[in-house]
C-alpha cells in the first residue's frame, strides 16, 4: 500500500514537469547583435567570498572577475593594457609607476571611483591585520600617493618588474563602503559592490550566484543581462544538465570532449565545443637534494625515457601540448628555440650507464654500487596526474627502473611530504601565468620549508637571470632574459615537462560572439561582447 | 525515573568532552592546516603571510592550548567561525553579523528533510515487506522480497542515480536533474515552491530509500520469525484466535520492540548526509559540508559537526532507552527497581 502511495506521489510530481521542449529554431542561422538574455554556467566549487585578496580559490576569481576591476588587465594576446587606468608610465629610474585613471568612473551604487579607492585597497592588502596570503608583492611599495583623484603613483625601493602584473591582479575595492569595516568579517565580502560589467543580484549558498548587468559599469555595457553560475560539484551531473539544456556552458573533460560528444550528433547540433590553451602544465619533479637526482645525467635519462606524446594521447586523449619552457606556448615568454626532449630510451640507457647505472646482477633492474635504481613517485588525488604516473612507471620499467606510485590527499601531500622535503619524485603542476617572473619557484633562496623551490634547484646563472628579470621593466629586454632562463632550465632538466592540457569549454550555440579559434587568453576574454539572440533564449526564466 | 534521567544527562557532559578531545587530536593528526589548503600552492602567496594567518587562527600554539581555547568557546555554546568560508559562523547566525547565516544552520534543514523523508519511506515500505517475508517464510513472496531488497542494497547508488537522472531528466525532461530549487523559485507561489522542492527530491530520496530497505526489512523479518516461534504465539493459536489477530496483535507488537533501538541509533544519522549523493545531486547538505571542511582542514567546522553528531548519538541512545521503557512494561519495572 505505501508503495502505491510512493508511486502515485512520484507520478504526480512527474506529471507536473514543464513540457519545456526546445522550440524548433535554427541554431546555425545568424542573428544580429542584441542585448539581454541569461547565460547559465556550471562551476564545480563555490567561492568562499568575493573579495579576491581574501579568497584563494579559482571559483572566487571567476565570479569576482565579473564584479571588480583592476588597474590593468591582460588583453587577448596576454599583453598588459589599462582597465581602470587609461594609461600608465614608468619613471626613468624604473622605480615608480604612475597610473592615470579613466575619468568619470562610478561604483555600481553611483558613487565616484577615484584614486583614493586604489590607495585604500593598497592599504588594505598590505595591512598586517588583513587575512590575505597575497600581501608580499604590494609590501614592496615604499610610497603610494594620490596627487589627484585620477592619478595613483607607487614608488618601489628598487625596480620591480612583476609590479605591473601585481596591479593587474588586485581588485580595487570601494573605500566609501569599507573604510569603517573590518575586512576580515565584513558582510561586503558576500554582498559586494564593484565597478565591472556585473553586480551581484543573488547568492544562494551552495546553489548558485546570479549577477545582473551593472548600469554604471566602468568599461561600458556588457550585452548579456544576467549571468547565473550554478554550483554542481559532479562533472557527470553537469554534463547531464548541459544535455538537458538546463545550463549553457561547462568545462569538458577530455573524455567528454573527444569520446562522448562525437558519438552524439544531437549534442553537436546544439552545443559548440572550444579548445583553448590551458593555464597550467604537469611535470615530473626530482628532489635534487637526494641521490641520484643530483646527477644531471640521470635526470636527462628519465626525461628521454618518458614518452610525452604517449602521455598526451593516453591521459588527455590528444587534447594537450608538450612544452619545453614553463610558459604558455605561442606567447612572447616561451622560447621558440627549445623543443621538448624526444622519447629515446637508448639515449636514456647510455646516459644512465655513464652515471654508473647498469644491470650488474642481471635481475632486470639497473643498479649502481649494488643498489638498484628504485624510487617512489608521489602525487595527489588528481586523475590525470595518477594516470600519467602509471604510464611513466611503465616506460621506466622498460629500461630497468623500478618506480612505485603513491597517491595522497592534497593537504597531507603538502604538509607531510612537500614541506618536509621527504620525497624522491613528484608529479605535480604549476600554473602558466601571464607574468614571466618565477623567482619563487626557481631561485635558490626559496628552498626553505613552505617555500616553492621545494625540489631544491640551485643554479647561479638562473638566480642571476631571475634577479635581473625582476629589475627590468622593458618587455623586450625581459623577453631575452626569460628566454635564457628557460634555456638553462631546459639544459639542467630539474623537472620533466610532461604536458600542458587544453581548456575545453562547451557552450550552447545560442550564445554568439565567441572568438574561435581561441586567442592565447582563451575564449572568455571578450565575454562581455557575447550575446544571445532573442529567438534562441530560454522562455522559462523571463522575469 | 527523574533521577535516572538526570544521572544520564549528567554523565553526557564528561563523555562529550572526552569525545571532543579525541576528535580534536585525531583531526590534528592529519598533516596540514588551512594555510596549506587555502592558496597553499600559489607562488604569489608567501610563507610569511601564511605564518601570519597561522598566528591569527592560533594554529601556532601547542595542541592542548588550541583545544583549551576551543573548549572555552564551547562553554558558551559558541561554535566559532569557519576559517575557509570567510568567517561565516559555523552553527548559527549571530546578532553582530546579520546576512551571514550559519553553515550548519543552512545545510541541516535540507539534509534533515531528505533523511526524514527517506526514513519514513523506508519504514513505510520495509515494515510490510518484512512482515510479508516472515509470514511467508521461505515461500515465493519471501524469496522475491529478499532478492528485491538485496538488489536495492547492492546496486551502487551513484550509478542508479545517474541512470535515473539521465532517463527522467534528460530523455524525458520530467524531473530536474540536480540542485534543490529551480531558477525562478523566488517568484513562485508557495504550493509551487513546495512542488518544486518535491520534484528536486524525488530521485535523491528514492535512491536513499532503496539502499536502506534491506537492513530494516530483514530486521523486521527476523524479529517476526523469532516471535512467531515463541510459546505464547502457540498459546494464542491454541486459544483459537484468528491468524491476523495472532500476527498483528500478538506477534508484531513484540517484534517491533528492537526497532526502537534501531531508530534511536539512526537519529545521529539523520544529520549526516552522503557526500556522494550530495555532490552528484548538487545538494548543499551536511555530508558535503563536512567533507569539504576535512579537505580544507577547516577545524571549527569539523569540530562543530563532530560535536553535534556526538551529542545527538547520546541523545538518540537516551531516547531509545526511554521509548523502550514506555513501550515495554518489563523494562519499565526494571528501571524503577
Amino acid at each position: 500500500m505505501p508503495r502505491n502511495l510512493v508511486v502515485s506521489v512520484t507520478l504526480m510530481l512527474v506529471a507536473c514537469g514543464r513540457p519545456d521542449v526546445v522550440q524548433h529554431v535554427d541554431l546555425d542561422q545568424s542573428y544580429p547583435t542584441q542585448a539581454g538574455g541569461t547565460l547559465i554556467d556550471a562551476m564545480t566549487g563555490e567561492p568562499s567570498n568575493l573579495i579576491s585578496m581574501l579568497a584563494g580559490e579559482s571559483a572566487a576569481a571567476a565570479i569576482a572577475g565579473n564584479i571588480f576591476n583592476s588597474l590593468l588587465k591582460y588583453d587577448k594576446n596576454l599583453e598588459l593594457v589599462g582597465e581602470l587606468a587609461q594609461s600608465w608610465e614608468v619613471s626613468p629610474d624604473q622605480k615608480s609607476i604612475t597610473f592615470h585613471l579613466k575619468p568619470g568612473m562610478l561604483w555600481a551604487d553611483g558613487k565616484p571611483l577615484t584614486s583614493n579607492d586604489v590607495l585604500f585597497t593598497w592599504r588594505l592588502v598590505t595591512d598586517e591585520h588583513t587575512r590575505t596570503p597575497y600581501g608580499a608583492d604590494y609590501k614592496l611599495v615604499q610610497k603610494a600617493e594620490t596627487p589627484d583623484p585620477l592619478t595613483f603613483r607607487v614608488t618601489y625601493a628598487q625596480p620591480y618588474a612583476p609590479a605591473l602584473d601585481s596591479w593587474a591582479g588586485l581588485h580595487i575595492l570601494p573605500q566609501h563602503l569599507l573604510h569603517d569595516q573590518d575586512i576580515n568579517t565584513t558582510a561586503f565580502a558576500r554582498h559586494p559592490v564593484g565597478s565591472h560589467y556585473y553586480q551581484l543580484s543573488e547568492w544562494k549558498n551552495g546553489e548558485r550566484i546570479t549577477l545582473i548587468r551593472n548600469p554604471h559599469a566602468s568599461q561600458g555595457q556588457a550585452r548579456i543581462d544576467r549571468l547565473v553560475s550554478r554550483f554542481i560539484p559532479d562533472p557527470a551531473a553537469q554534463f547531464l544538465e548541459l544535455m538537458a539544456d538546463n545550463i549553457d556552458s561547462m568545462n569538458l573533460s577530455p573524455i567528454q570532449y573527444a569520446r562522448i560528444f562525437p558519438a552524439r550528433p544531437e549534442l553537436l547540433k546544439k552545443i559548440a565545443q572550444y579548445r583553448e590553451l590551458g593555464n597550467a602544465y604537469t611535470y615530473l619533479g626530482f628532489n635534487l637534494h637526494h641521490k641520484p637526482w643530483d646527477d644531471k645525467r640521470v635526470r636527462l635519462a628519465i626525461n628521454y625515457a618518458i614518452d610525452k606524446q604517449e602521455l598526451i594521447d593516453g591521459v588527455l586523449l590528444g587534447l594537450g601540448e608538450s612544452i619545453a619552457s614553463p610558459y604558455k606556448p605561442g606567447t612572447r615568454w616561451s622560447n621558440p628555440a627549445l623543443k621538448p626532449y624526444p622519447y629515446d630510451p637508448k639515449r636514456a640507457l647510455a646516459l644512465l650507464k655513464e652515471a654508473g647505472f647498469e644491470d650488474h646482477d642481471g635481475d632486470g633492474l639497473l643498479d649502481r654500487n649494488g643498489k638498484p635504481l628504485s624510487f617512489e613517485i608521489l602525487t595527489n588525488q588528481n586523475k590525470e596526474r595518477q594516470m600519467s604516473a602509471v604510464l611513466i612507471q611503465r616506460r621506466l620499467k622498460d629500461i630497468g627502473i623500478d618506480a612505485h606510485i603513491r597517491v595522497l590527499e592534497w593537504a597531507s601531500f603538502i604538509g607531510r611530504f612537500i614541506k618536509t622535503g621527504d620525497f624522491d619524485v613528484v608529479v605535480l603542476g604549476w600554473s602558466l601565468g601571464q607574468e614571466p617572473d618565477q623567482f619563487n619557484i626557481w631561485h635558490s633562496s626559496q628552498m626553505d620549508p613552505g617555500k616553492f623551490n621545494f625540489i631544491g634547484y640551485s643554479n647561479p646563472t638562473v638566480d642571476h637571470l631571475l634577479e635581473a628579470g625582476r629589475l627590468e621593466l622593458n618587455p623586450d629586454k625581459r623577453q631575452t632574459l626569460y628566454h635564457s632562463f628557460a634555456k638553462q632550465l631546459y639544459d639542467d632538466s630539474p623537472i620533466v615537462y610532461l604536458y600542458a592540457g587544453y581548456g575545453l569549454p562547451a557552450i550552447h550555440k545560442r550564445v554568439r560572439g565567441i572568438d574561435s579559434p581561441a586567442p592565447p587568453a582563451g575564449i572568455g576574454h571578450n565575454s562581455y561582447e557575447w550575446y544571445i539572440p532573442e529567438p534562441l533564449r530560454r522562455n522559462e526564466i523571463s522575469q | 525515573m527523574t533521577q535516572y534521567l538526570l544521572k544520564r544527562l549528567f554523565w553526557m557532559v564528561p563523555l562529550l568532552v572526552g569525545i571532543s578531545l579525541i576528535s580534536f587530536l585525531i583531526m590534528h593528526l592529519a598533516p596540514g592546516d588551512i594555510t596549506t589548503t587555502e592558496a597553499g600552492f600559489n607562488p604569489k602567496a608567501s610563507e610569511e603571510s601564511r605564518q601570519k594567518l597561522r598566528k591569527i587562527y592560533h594554529l601556532d600554539e601547542p595542541l592542548i592550548v588550541q583545544y583549551g581555547l576551543w573548549l572555552k568557546r564551547m562553554g558558551t555554546l559558541d561554535f566559532g567561525e569557519s576559517f575557509a568560508a570567510h568567517q561565516r559562523p559555523v552553527l548559527w547566525q549571530t546578532k553582530d553579523k546579520p546576512g551571514s547565516p550559519g553553515m550548519i544552520q543552512e545545510a541541516l534543514p535540507i539534509t534533515l528533510l531528505i533523511n526524514i523523508l527517506g526514513l519514513v519511506l523506508i519504514l513505510a515500505t520495509a515494515l510490510p515487506l518484512g512482515l510479508i517475508s516472515a509470514v511467508y517464510q521461505n515461500r515465493p513472496p519471501d524469496r522475491a522480497i529478499t532478492v528485491f531488497v538485496f538488489i536495492g542494497f547492492a546496486v551502487p547508488g551513484f550509478w542508479l542515480a545517474l541512470i535515473l537522472m539521465y532517463w527522467l531528466g534528460v530523455t524525458h525532461n520530467w524531473l530536474p536533474i540536480s540542485g534543490i530549487h529551480s531558477l525562478g523559485y523566488e517568484t513562485m507561489t508557495w504550493p509551487a515552491q513546495w512542488l518544486d522542492i518535491g520534484r528536486h527530491l524525488v530521485i535523491p530520496v528514492f535512491i536513499s530509500t532503496l539502499g536502506g530497505l534491506a537492513g530494516i526489512s530483514l530486521f523486521v523479518r527476523n524479529g517476526m520469525l523469532d516471535v512467531l516461534h515463541q510459546d505464547y504465539i502457540t498459546t494464542a493459536r491454541a486459544k483459537g484466535l484468528s491468524e491476523p489477530t495472532v500476527v498483528y496483535r500478538h506477534a508484531l507488537r513484540n517484534a517491533l520492540l528492537p526497532l526502537i533501538t534501531l531508530l534511536g541509533l539512526s537519529i545521529p544519522g539523520l544529520i549526516g548526509g552522503s557526500v556522494i549523493a550530495e555532490s552528484l545531486f548538487a545538494i548543499p547538505g551536511m555530508g558535503k559540508l563536512f567533507y569539504d571542511a576535512v579537505l580544507m582542514r577547516d577545524f571549527p567546522v569539523i569540530m562543530g559537526i563532530l560535536t553535534i553528531g556526538a551529542a545527538l548519538t547520546m541523545i538518540g541512545n537516551l531516547l531509545a532507552d526511554l521509548a523502550y521503557a514506555w513501550a515495554d512494561p518489563r523494562v519499565r519495572r526494571g528501571v524503577a527497581g
